[in-house]
């Protein structure tokens, strides 16, 4: 008898289908067919997709959850996968990852960076940083910041001196007048973040760890 | 392959000994217009000068040329750049001389009659390598702008002097600049405080010296009070710093003695008040 190429198999969480990883995919079609035609099963339930150590496509995938969904009574909640291409995982690492500029972003000049970005130097009037992440800015920011810049509410502007003309994080925009009091009297160690309302408002440094206390990826001893 | 290597290292030498003659092409410039890039240029050349170095000072505002009026060479011009690049005649010939500084300081002037794209980049390379071989110093004197003429002024130089004045406008381009000159593959650009006002500073109407270089911080070559005489010596084509009481004309000399490479304290602006004995004093503790 051939090796069985879907196992089914029940955890806690639920039904988890098992497909092998070495066989060939018409096979795991075929098997897989044929195992959810045979039935068995009461009522709808949940099920987590494990492919192992198998590359799909998008494509595939969505052919997969089709054959399993397809008599009505299992639903795909989660699809799990070890593997993933490169391309997936240098954008990933993009994303997290912290990209440093040593020196000073003068006029007319834009720093733009997929993660976050610390600036170890001054911003000055009209030059800008854009990243997809937080901006830390080491030196004066004194010109824009864009944080935030593919969608990422939870973004947040840093400067040890913190005297920007614009602020922006996401899609909010800040333009900085000197009517802000806490800027005004204050501009050492600020961040600027988006608070409930939706709106961006700024706080002392020391405050991070209460609002944004997912910034942190180290933990103390 | 040990026999071929013994001629490719004496060529290299060579190529050492070579570069190290030439003199050093020194762009002029600021973003901003009317900030003092021409009177700059024509009293460091004629400061230089008359150190006692060959100096080529080139005027690449092309179609508004002023350094010949500044210098007071504009009636004695026969060729310009424009004929040079584009070979109607040899450098030799449009270099105008200026007599006053004795066969040490020479102009070459810049087109009346064409504009900015009457020249490329490279063409101006190579006329300032042309000239780095003759002179000790060439300063190219920048016009406005961060456009094509700027992009001709500064594709020769070696090393890039701002000029900036106490004035936030003037300030917030001279750093746009900066950050241009800081993509070439020249040494950082050193600054020039111009049109520098004791009393405005005093009353906070004026951005003061620590501000301007913490904000735009690059070395500071020097700063020039704002004196009127500078007005009236550049109207009659004679540079101010033939005038050796003058205190602008102090502060190119400061800075002319400082491209030559000695250090010289910057000139404070209290200094005006100090008597006989403190400057004595300030001289021997030097």
């Amino acid at each position: 008898m051939k090796n069985q190429l879907v196992h089914m198999k029940g955890t806690k969480d639920g039904l988890v289908l098992r497909l092998d990883d070495q066989c060939a995919y018409q096979d795991l079609v075929e098997e897989l067919e044929r195992k959810v035609s045979e039935g068995g099963i009461d009522g709808r339930v949940n099920v987590s997709l494990d492919l192992g150590y198998r590359y799909l496509l998008e494509q595939q995938k969505q052919e997969l959850i089709n054959i399993i969904e397809h008599p009505g009574k299992m639903v795909v909640s989660k699809v799990l996968s070890n593997v993933i291409t490169v391309d997936e995982n240098n954008a990933k690492m993009q994303g997290n990852l912290c990209d440093t500029y040593v020196g000073i972003v003068r006029s007319g000049q834009v720093i733009q960076a997929p993660g976050d970005i610390i600036v170890i130097g001054d911003v000055n009037p009209n030059g800008k940083i854009e990243a997809g992440g937080n901006i830390f800015v080491m030196g004066k920011l004194k010109g824009i910041a864009h944080a935030g810049i593919g969608g990422d509410r939870e973004a947040i502007v840093a400067a040890s001196w913190f005297e920007p003309t614009h602020v922006y994080i996401a899609d909010v925009i800040e333009v900085m007048s000197n009517e802000k009091p806490i800027v005004k009297e204050h501009a050492e160690q600020l961040f600027a973040y988006i608070n409930k309302e939706g709106n961006i408002s700024y706080d002392r440094l020391q405050e991070a760890r209460k609002i944004r206390p997912l910034l942190n990826t180290k933990g103390g001893s | 392959m040990t026999g071929c290597r013994k001629p490719e290292k004496y060529g290299h030498y060579s190529t050492l000994k070579e570069v190290a003659n030439v003199g050093e092409a020194i762009v002029i410039t600021s973003g901003k217009g009317g900030v003092g890039k021409t009177t700059t240029a024509a009293n460091l050349g004629t400061a230089l000068a008359l150190q006692g170095k060959k100096v080529c000072l080139v005027d690449t505002d092309i179609g508004l040329r002023n350094l010949d009026l500044v210098l007071g060479l504009d009636n004695r011009i026969i060729y310009d750049l424009v004929d040079v690049v584009e070979g109607r005649c040899k450098i030799h010939q449009a270099l105008v001389k200026d007599k006053r500084v004795d066969d040490k300081l020479y102009l070459l002037p810049a087109a009346q009659t064409t504009d900015k794209n009457a020249v490329t980049p490279e063409q101006m390379k190579e006329l300032i390598n042309e000239l780095k071989r003759e002179f000790e110093y060439v300063l190219i004197d920048c016009p406005a702008g961060i456009e094509q003429g700027y992009r001709n002024a500064i594709a020769g130089a070696d090393s890039a002097i701002v000029v900036t004045t106490p004035e936030i406008s003037a300030v917030r381009d001279a750093d746009r600049v900066i950050g241009l000159l800081e993509k070439e593959e020249i040494n950082p650009p050193k600054l020039i405080i111009n049109r520098v006002r004791k009393d405005l500073i005093n009353q906070g109407d004026a951005m003061n010296i620590n501000e301007i270089t913490t904000h735009l911080s690059i070395d500071l070559l020097g700063i020039i009070v704002d004196n009127e005489d500078v007005i009236a010596s550049s109207n009659k084509g004679e540079p101010i710093v033939m005038d050796p009481n003058n205190k602008a004309s102090l502060g190119y000399r400061n800075i002319a003695r400082r491209i030559l490479g000695e250090s010289v304290p910057l000139m404070t602006l209290e200094e005006e008040h100090k008597g006989v004995f403190k400057k004595l004093m300030s001289i021997f503790s030097r």
